[in-house]
């Protein structure tokens, strides 16, 4: 069952350099991720998730190691071929929402629309669709600072879901709203997971917010403890 | 797609109004004042004249224009092959009315029966070239210095003299209009009148000679063999086409176009700097935002050309707003101000101003969007504010 390895990293490192210093951000890390899957990551603060999840959706490169996606090599990849693999691949869930403030959240939503080849009527019933999957559908024109932090994290899983990538990282999706936004967040991605068969990776810091994932992954230091593996305190 | 990137430029242009419209407005002042010094320039340096300027000369003392010529160096200038006709006119000087540069205006004593041959730009109605001719005490004024003063056929003005100690008593007689506009401010009277009024001392001198050549291939010929003729003699001449002799006059004020030039540069200069001050600030507030395009597949390029679309933008609306102020101030100085008649904001200093509006865009964002779309998408996420 290769073809349905959507996530295959082995020996992965990363190391940022600070001034004199050398930052370990991975090490060692072997992953793989079937399709359909849903992977919590937790880990204390600085263990290292939020780069395995850049690796993952080719936002940042390892410094060793070799991560393949989707069965492509991302490593080969060129700036550009990189830019255009995520926008065709990822759909990418921030803690802070980032959306652009002076869009309204359908053109939000159609900002990764603007690099495909649809047409202005197709990319806004496309962004009509996904705000509808959120429950968004009479927020359409309004701009991020009239929403709530729940709504505008909606708006954002709509953009990541808007052109149907087959991976969905999501880092720290919930950190950032109240109980009963997160929950709602969390429905969503369990639905879009469930129902439509998204492989969704999710860094998290919330115990509660991971028991819906499939499978829970814990770092330490930059290494990604075995599957399995007793929770660390 | 262009139309995408311009609708995302246009939003982040107005993302913070206040801002924006004071860029706006910088620039937009800044290209005004650049629009008329680039008027003003024009009008002295890059003006052609009217098609019969190109077939005629000057005359006049080597040593400077405050010196004169003999008025018998007209019969040999005459005798040059190639001069269809010559007149001589004088400088008068003097003062109408008062001392106030709006009473100022520039006064010739000339030969009324062969001004209007030789400046044929210049339309005066028969009766009216008639009656300036015939009568001694007759004086010619453009329309729009007729305008400007006042002036009625049948006035009579008093010019007083102050290069020459003579008192003029004229009668406008005749009022000529210039094909270009606003190019008849001048008047003309009889030089037989002043030759008349001075003592015997100061006769049969002569401030220039306007000379009309039969074609323009002979007028670099013609200033050569004028000035040979008269290179033994005691009062030497320099010839040069009209054109050089009115840029001649403006050089009298100094090296006018390194001034002219060298303000404009500082101009430009400066709203560059207060351009890409205002673009550093709001590139760097977006830092974040640039990171997030990125991430949903956006390339670098494409965020730098959005970035410098909207700095375009901005600086295109100013240069507008600065082009039509300087189109109505330009307006407004070429009918007040004889010095400035020719001035115009013509369309080549339309888009002199303009392209410098462009290139201040660009310039101006080139360097922060460079710095903001070349860092790492990971640091521009870790980006605060
Ligand atoms: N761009 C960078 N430059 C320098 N050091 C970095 C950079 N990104 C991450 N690091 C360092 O790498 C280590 C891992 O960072 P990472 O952001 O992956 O941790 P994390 O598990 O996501 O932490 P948190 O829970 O706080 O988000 C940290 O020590 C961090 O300081
Ligand atoms: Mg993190």
């Amino acid at each position: 069952m290769v073809n349905d390895l959507v996530v295959e990293a082995t020996d992965l490192h990363k190391e940022f350099q600070r001034d004199a210093f050398q930052v370990i951000a991975l090490q060692d890390v072997h992953l793989t991720v079937q399709k359909g899957e849903f992977v919590a990551f937790m880990g204390p603060s600085g263990s290292g998730k939020s780069s395995l999840l850049y690796i993952i959706a080719a936002i940042d490169r390892p410094t060793r190691g070799r991560v393949k996606v989707l069965g492509r090599d991302l490593l080969q990849l060129k700036e550009r071929a990189m830019a255009d693999w995520r926008n065709e691949n990822i759909g990418f869930i921030f803690q802070t929402f980032n959306l652009i403030p002076v869009l309204t959240a359908r053109e939000n939503v159609e900002l990764p629309l603007l690099l495909t080849h649809l047409s202005r009527q197709e990319r806004a019933e496309h962004a009509a669709t996904a705000l509808g999957l959120v429950g968004l559908s009479d927020r359409m024109d309004h701009y991020p600072r009239q929403l709530s932090g729940g709504q505008e994290q909606r708006v954002a899983i709509a953009r990541a879901i808007v052109s149907d990538p087959s991976i969905i990282l999501a880092d720290e999706p919930t950190g950032d709203l109240d109980a009963q936004s997160a929950q709602e967040i969390l429905t969503i991605l369990s639905r879009l997971n469930r129902d439509h068969g998204k492989t969704i990776l999710m860094v998290t810091h919330d115990p509660h917010a991971a028991r819906h994932a499939s499978k829970i992954r814990y770092l330490e230091k930059g290494q990604l403890l075995p599957e399995g593996a007793p929770q660390p305190e | 797609m262009f139309r995408d990137t311009l609708g995302l430029a246009l939003k982040n242009a107005l993302r913070n109004r206040r801002r924006t419209l004071l860029t706006v407005a910088s620039i937009s002042i800044s290209l005004f004042l650049l629009g008329v010094l680039l008027s003003v320039y024009h009008a002295f340096y890059h003006q052609e004249g009217p098609p019969e300027q190109a077939l005629r000369l000057v005359t006049r003392n080597r040593v400077s224009l405050t010196f004169s010529l003999p008025e018998y160096y007209e019969q040999r200038i005459r005798k040059v092959p190639g001069v269809r006709e010559l007149v001589p006119s004088s400088w008068f000087g003097g003062v109408y009315i008062d001392n106030r540069p709006e009473n100022f205006f520039p006064r010739f004593a000339t030969d009324p029966e062969r001004i209007f041959e030789i400046y044929k730009e210049f339309t005066v109605p028969p009766e009216q070239l008639e009656a300036f001719q015939s009568e001694r005490t007759a004086a010619a004024v453009g329309k729009s210095l007729a305008e400007r003063l006042n002036f009625k056929l049948g006035q009579r003005v008093t010019i007083k003299g102050d290069i020459y100690p003579v008192d003029l008593e004229l009668t406008i007689r005749a009022i000529f209009a210039a094909d270009v506009e606003n190019q008849d401010f001048a008047m003309y009277f009889h030089r037989k009148y002043l030759e008349e009024a001075l003592p015997q001392s100061r006769r049969g001198m002569v401030g220039t000679f306007g000379i009309l050549a039969d074609s323009a291939e002979a007028v670099p010929r013609i200033a050569r063999q004028v000035d040979d003729l008269f290179r033994n003699s005691e009062r030497q001449t320099k010839t040069e086409t009209e054109r050089a002799f009115q840029l001649s006059f403006v050089s009298m004020l100094g090296n006018v176009k390194v001034f002219l030039l060298s303000i404009c540069g500082a101009l430009v200069f400066t709203i560059l700097l207060v351009a890409a001050n205002t673009m550093g600030m709001s590139v760097r507030e977006r830092i974040t935002e640039i990171g997030v395009l990125k991430t949903l597949g956006f390339t670098s390029g494409r965020v730098l050309t959005m970035i410098v679309a909207e700095a375009v933008l901005i600086s295109l609306a100013g240069g507008l707003v600065g082009c039509g102020l300087a189109w109505g101030a330009s307006g407004v100085l070429r009918q007040s101000q004889l010095m400035l008649s020719g001035l115009s904001f013509s369309p080549p200093v339309f888009l002199i101003s303009l392209s410098i509006a462009l290139a201040i865009g660009i310039l101006s964002s080139l360097v922060p969007a460079l710095g903001a779309t070349r860092l790492p998408i990971t640091s521009a996420l870790r980006h605060s504010g």
